[in-house]
């Protein structure tokens, strides 16, 4: 029997833990910078965002737009470059302690990502909304757009992104096939630009209204129900997991029949030895 | 139960360190543990972004301003939208998870995203007053559904049942609520509600007529039989919609994995 102690040097055992802090220090920076930028637009929408042709709508507004875009294209195209260069290229060796410990990464990615998409759903697409029901625009680019189109939705979609090419980067189950739910949750927020082409076209064109609810936001609604496909990668994810966790050392049948109280328990770095039949 | 462990030969019985990620069943737990807490906010989250978006792009309006809970649409268009993440994600969590929450966690957390949303976008960042932008509530329809897919244990029976119902009691349980502002009141001869009073002060620039009398046609002479009518024509419709998204879901809780996209 293989002991923790008789695993190869590149293999060392450690036991997993999720990137906490880092998960924190990331989700820390995303929601400082959200509010920032809301407190921004909050103070200067009504202010200096209302008129596309004055002075200070070109100064306060797009030069933020002008400034974001390719600050979030080059941050984007950096992580995911990184996450690509330092991929693992021996996924066949990779150790079941370290494969559960990158799950555990990629489940705080998608957290991320999550916190990403609600913020952006909900409270900055609503924003747009309420901005519209007390203005009459003459632009594309209004504040509330600045923020949603040009902000919001590829910091959304950098998230997507992140995730899959960190799982297929980094995880065999993810690295030797194509995962149909994960490809549609990135998917849907990465066509959402496209669709912000034909919204806006739509809107300057023949639909002048910003009634929610109007059949020309539906893309959206169509694009959004992409996310449902969630489920099919919750259960990938889960299922791996469950294989992962099992505990060394153990016959899994017997164990799954006898209940926690029947499993051994040892500490970490200690040798796992079978223990004795113990009859009821 | 226990059960007595057969001596089997170790090479066969044990799992190895090599093969599995843990080494003792505390670790396990603290695995569960971890994975728990990415999984629930995480979930969580999404239910509010998704929801939320899908609700403001379907029903939006009628749900943003208080005159706009009319007797023809509202009622209507709002259980089909509303159902739509029951199904799906209830499907999942009960299927895969045997957890009878699709419902109400759902919802629940559209609620939570709707108040924040009214709260600083509505009222804070465009000046309506809350009393014109409340949400309206939702959580007792998904308690429905969940007590009868537990109770029944039949997607079957929960749709024929919980999806009717679900139609049905959208204006009822929101009536005490929204009574006070279908109070009439005479404007310049003319008798409207408090909540078309509302309107009519708060111009909304992006309404087509920019103001207008939410209820068309006829509908306002048509007295009382206008809002139970619409109301079990929702219900009829949306047993066949809770179905529908049940298949949805269906579909999109299947673990495909494809070798190629082209």
């Amino acid at each position: 029997m293989n002991t923790i102690d008789t695993l190869p040097s590149s293999n060392a055992y450690a036991a997993p833990r999720a990137p906490w802090a880092r998960m924190f220090l990331v989700l820390s920076g995303l929601l400082s910078v959200y509010t920032a930028y809301r407190i921004y637009q909050h103070t200067t929408a009504f202010t200096v965002g209302l008129d596309y042709f004055s002075e200070d709508f070109q100064k306060y507004w797009m030069t933020l737009l002008y400034i974001q875009l390719p600050v979030l294209f080059a941050l984007g195209a950096g992580i995911v470059g990184w996450i690509w260069h330092t991929r693992d290229r021996n996924l066949d060796r990779l150790a079941p302690a370290e494969e559960l410990r990158r799950y555990f990464v990629l489940l705080g990615q998608l957290m991320v990502f999550g916190i990403i998409a609600y913020l952006t759903a909900s409270p900055v697409t609503e924003a747009d909304a309420a901005w519209h029901q007390v203005t009459v625009r003459d632009t594309d680019f209004t504040p509330t757009h600045i923020m949603l189109f040009y902000f919001g939705i590829p910091v959304f979609i950098t998230g997507a992104v992140v995730a899959f090419v960190y799982a297929r980067t980094r995880l065999p189950q993810f690295a030797k096939r194509l995962s149909l739910p994960f490809a549609l949750v990135v998917a849907g927020p990465v066509m959402i630009m496209p669709n912000v082409g034909f919204n806006e076209w739509g809107h300057t064109f023949f639909y002048a209204e910003e009634l929610f609810a109007a059949p020309i936001h539906w893309g959206f609604v169509l694009l959004g129900w992409a996310t449902f496909a969630a489920g099919g990668l919750l259960v990938q994810i889960l299922s791996r997991i469950v294989e992962l966790t099992k505990v060394a050392g153990s016959h899994p049948v017997i164990e799954a029949m006898q209940g926690p109280e029947g499993k051994q328990v040892t500490r970490r770095n200690e040798s796992v030895k079978a223990e004795p039949a113990v009859a009821a | 139960m226990k059960v007595d462990k057969m001596p089997l030969p170790p090479a066969q019985t044990e799992l190895r360190a090599t093969e599995v990620g843990l080494t003792s069943a505390a670790e396990q737990h603290r695995a569960y543990v971890q994975a728990d807490l990415l999984i629930i906010p995480l979930i969580v989250m999404l239910f509010m972004g998704i929801f939320s978006f899908h609700f403001a792009l379907l029903v939006g309006d009628w749900d943003y301003w208080v005159d706009w809970r009319d007797r023809r649409w509202w009622p209507l268009v709002t259980p089909l939208a509303l159902t739509v993440l029951p199904g799906v994600f209830g499907y999942l969590l009960w299927e895969k998870l045997r957890l009878p929450l699709g419902a109400s966690l759902t919802i629940l957390c559209l609620t939570l995203a709707a108040w924040i949303s009214r709260y600083l976008n509505f009222h804070l960042f465009a000046d309506f007053p809350m009393n014109f932008v409340w949400p309206s509530t939702y959580i007792g329809l998904g308690l429905i559904i969940d007590c009868l897919l537990l109770l029944t244990r039949s997607f079957f029976w929960t749709g024929l049942f919980g999806g009717f119902a679900f139609g049905l009691l959208v204006y009822p349980l929101n009536w005490p609520l929204l009574a006070p502002f279908q109070v009439p009141v005479e404007l310049h001869g003319t008798m409207l509600t408090v909540a078309d009073l509302m309107g009519y002060e708060y111009i909304r620039t992006a309404i087509p007529e920019y103001v207008r009398i939410i209820e068309e046609s006829t509908l306002r002479t048509f007295g009382e039989a206008v809002t139970p009518l619409t109301a079990v024509f929702a219900g009829f419709l949306n047993i066949m919609n809770y179905w529908f998204w049940l298949w949805i879901g269906y579909l999109g809780s299947k673990a495909i994995w494809i070798r190629k996209i082209v």
